[in-house]
């Protein structure tokens, strides 16, 4: 049995968690049905790039849906975890109506349980494992819509525990990046004693939180608190400031920085290289949701505004593709159509994200894949060629690979199409640091337990790192990132005993 | 003076010895010794569409991916990019040292890629395309039909679409070898090559293990190809070059007697090393000038179906004479 294990049974054993979970027999838990998540109206929220879909529950709804729970002796929920939170015991905190404890909870693990009760993909982590849904092949218990709900009541009850942190130890470190890896590297080095300065190249803290997710699914004001709550424990923000053309490493070395780390992302869309890529009317989905998301080229007034299509196509199944599509819908398009070249049970984006797009009359063309863009006689994109595709044999990812079928070529009429098949590392950090080592996808390569790189001073995580990573994923680096400089600092710099 | 210049690729060549694609051809230095010793053009190792896809799976099996689909979701498409740039830079390489057409090879397994494919090559500097339509037909599902519409899509996406060449390389796996290459060779080619060879299986009686059998062709492999180069160079609008198990001059002069304006060798080089170019050369020289040939023309396809004085012999299927009276060596 590990260390951690240990853990989860002696927490389980807890006085409390044994009185609450005999208060209520199996069979009734189990009778409890799954709670629906209260949403806005579809012909609603396409009004509004800012109106979130989901309202949220109540508590007694968030109780009762914890009683769900049959807190098992082994919660195979947690293995479902990719930084291992303690599933059981916040959500038994919040069958028992301690939802500020919940919260923390859920901190001791993830930096932003707001955020990733928001944009999660649950059931394919922790939900997946669920009792009910391995054994019972029932409704798994809402652990994402409880998570949100612990961190949402922090946030609204006006008692926000901020973390006790180390009194200042005079060593200076910087995260490079202000997204999901860096933050929560800031938040736990911070706590330890350092001065923390977080480098950010865009106008706005938070990047791909902020840039990336438009706030129908994630808020700003849920992304700010958390930035609050840093800044309110000591961290430093700077904006505006790329690192490798505003300072070189070298010259925050000479300010006095000691160590890096590097969560800079991927902000370097991919495209497929076919024919007609380079039309006008042809973006990348970062192009476009940054530039509604952070520079509001949508609204009339701006300086540079974005092109709004009629008929616009997203090339994709991911996150990305149903954030760019749904956000061309409410920025007035008649025709929204997804693209994907697999069929609709292989589509890596979250459920709920596909049903919402659904409900919102986004149109699903599966099983299709371009091959070319064609313009019109003004040079913008006016049609686009698709390869009609069948599923072949499952590839190595589980899922089944699309094959061509020969000579079946359609073609669509669209006016923008938006280019969603995932991001590579942005070159920029990487070349400015001699000697750094790379996988030849361009991500820096570092010690899966440390996040160290080549280079003893820099620590790296997050999509850098991994090519591209959830959200909880690159928070679990920029935590095991802080764990293992603090590490290194206080073998480097430790004072002497004095004997 | 004897003039061994000759056509394929859509490209004049100063003789018919084409260095055929295999992995001496993805080594600069190898490339600039067949060069120099006297090739009539180099065919690059072939970039496959198969290496992307055991990449793909490779990376689909790491942590990341099994966490989040997203990135596994397209990988495909970084992987060919790299793949293509890599292969790009092969080709500049190529160029750079090489006195005589380098030709790209592509080898897709499945349609729609083919363009991008060949657009990417033609921009690296190639000289032509040569398509290495490789696939095993074993599938019970797929029927004749099937696969010559997939060589048929293959050839019209990038054929007339690319400003360079292309030929293909084909295998004997058809049921309708004449009638395919007849509707190939109405597609805008620069040449058909007669055959690829395919990696063959062999089994271990020790260990009783399925191994992959030695990968140099045998030099009687040479008599399929030169069957089909008899019966279908007088008969096809393309020049045909013959390849698979050709090892001597002699073999060389038969391949085109019996029609072909070119032919691919890589198996004898494994074993002679470059240099042996030169020597085939030289000895094709002293046959036409015993024979009193000038030129490759004037020899060309002498031997083919339509000229030969007994054509049969190339269209017959079961062994007549040369069995009749035949019990074997040792059981006499």
């Amino acid at each position: 049995m590990t260390e951690y294990t240990e853990m989860l049974n002696r927490e389980r054993n807890a006085e409390w968690r044994v009185a609450l979970r005999n208060s209520v027999p199996n069979k009734e838990r189990i009778a409890i049905e799954r709670v629906k998540m209260t949403e806005v109206e579809p012909h609603e929220r396409i009004k509004s790039q800012t109106c979130e879909v989901n309202r949220g529950l109540k508590a007694e709804q968030a109780q009762r849906e914890a009683s769900r729970c049959m807190d098992c002796v082994t919660p195979t929920c947690v293995e479902g975890c990719p930084v291992s939170i303690n599933i059981p015991k916040f959500v038994k905190q919040i069958e028992a109506g301690k939802f500020l404890d919940a919260a923390v909870t859920l901190k001791e693990f993830s930096a932003l349980p707001a955020v990733c009760g928001r944009v999660c993909p649950q059931e394919k982590q922790c939900e997946l494992k669920c009792f009910y849904q391995q054994k019972m092949q029932k409704e798994p218990v809402a652990i994402g819509y409880l998570e949100r709900f612990a961190a949402d009541y922090e946030r609204l009850s006006g008692k926000i525990q901020i973390p006790k942190v180390e009194a200042r130890n005079g060593i200076k470190v910087a995260a490079i990046g202000s997204g999901p890896s860096s933050l929560s590297f800031a938040g736990d080095m911070i706590k330890f004693g350092y001065e923390v300065t977080v480098f950010e190249a865009l106008h706005e803290i938070g990047g791909v939180l902020k840039y990336g997710i438009p706030e129908f699914r994630l808020p700003n004001s849920v992304v700010d608190v958390e930035l609050e709550n840093l800044k309110e424990m000591g961290v430093t923000f700077e904006k505006n400031f790329v690192v490798g053309r505003t300072a070189s490493f070298d010259d925050l070395k000479e300010l006095g920085y000691k160590a890096f780390f590097v969560g800079s992302g991927a902000g370097l869309p991919n495209f497929m290289n076919i024919p007609g890529e380079n039309l006008n009317g042809v973006m990348s989905s970062n192009e476009y949701l940054t530039r509604v998301n952070l520079m509001y080229a949508n609204q009339s007034d701006s300086d540079t505004p974005v092109m709004l299509g009629k008929r616009v196509a997203v090339i994709g199944g991911g996150n990305t593709a149903m954030d760019a599509v749904r956000t061309s819908k409410r920025l007035g398009a008649e025709r929204s159509i997804i693209i994907y070249r697999r069929s609709l049970e292989e589509m890596p984006a979250r459920l709920e994200e596909i049903k919402h797009a659904q409900e919102e009359g986004i149109e699903f063309m599966n099983l299709a894949n371009p091959v070319e863009y064609l313009a019109d006689a003004g040079g913008r994109v006016a049609k686009v060629r698709l390869q009609r595709m069948k599923l072949g044999e499952p590839d190595a990812s589980g899922r089944r690979r699309p094959v061509a079928i020969e000579g079946d070529i359609v073609e669509i009429e669209v006016d923008l199409v938006i280019v969603a098949i995932g991001v590579s590392p942005n070159p920029l950090i990487p070349a400015s640091l001699a000697g750094l080592k790379m996988s030849r996808y361009g991500t820096i390569e570092v010690n899966e337990e440390t996040m160290q790189s080549s280079i003893p001073e820099i620590f790296a995580g997050g999509d850098i790192v991994r090519g591209g990573a959830t959200v909880i994923l690159a928070m679990g680096d920029g935590r095991r990132a802080a764990a293992s400089m603090h590490r290194y600092l206080q073998e480097k710099y430790k004072k002497p005993t004095g004997k | 003076m004897i003039s061994l210049k000759t056509n394929f690729f859509g490209l004049e060549l100063d003789n018919p010895l084409i260095v055929a694609s295999s992995s001496l051809t993805a080594n600069v230095d190898k490339i600039r010794e067949f060069s120099d010793n006297g090739a009539g053009a180099i065919v690059l190792k072939s970039v496959f569409e198969e290496e992307i896809v055991n990449e793909y799976n490779q990376v689909a099996q790491t942590k990341t991916s099994a966490h989040f689909e997203e990135f596994i979701d397209y990988f495909d498409y970084k992987i060919r990019d790299q793949v293509l740039a890599s292969y790009g830079k092969l080709i500049r390489s190529a160029k750079g040292v090489s006195k005589v057409p380098v030709v790209a090879s592509i080898n897709c397994v499945s349609s729609g890629d083919w363009l991008q494919f060949a657009a990417q090559v033609q921009d690296a500097g190639a000289d032509a395309i040569e398509l290495n339509l490789f696939v095993m037909p074993c599938d019970p599902l797929t029927t004749a039909e099937d696969s010559r519409r997939f060589y048929l899509n293959a050839v019209r996406e990038v054929a007339g679409r690319v400003k360079i060449p292309v030929t293909v390389k084909i295998s004997s796996y058809f049921s309708d070898l004449a009638s395919v290459c007849n509707a190939l060779a109405g597609e805008k080619l620069a040449g058909i090559t007669l055959f690829n060879r395919f990696a063959n299986p062999d089994i271990d009686i020790e260990k009783e293990k399925l191994i992959e059998a030695q990968p140099f062709s045998g030099d009687k492999e040479y008599l399929l190809p030169l069957r089909w180069v008899g019966i279908l160079s007088p008969r096809l609008g393309c020049p045909i070059a013959a390849a698979t198990g050709i090892y001597s001059a002699e073999q060389v002069i038969k391949m085109i007697l019996a029609g072909a304006t070119a032919v691919q060798m890589a198996s004898v080089f494994y074993k002679n090393g470059p240099s042996y170019l030169a020597q085939m050369l030289r000895e094709i020289e002293q046959w036409m000038e015993k024979k009193d040939y000038d030129s490759i023309e004037e020899f060309r396809g002498n031997l083919s179906l339509t000229e030969a004085a007994s054509p049969a012999i190339y269209a017959r299927a079961q062994y007549l004479s040369s069995f009749g009276g035949y019990a074997g060596s040792e059981h006499k």
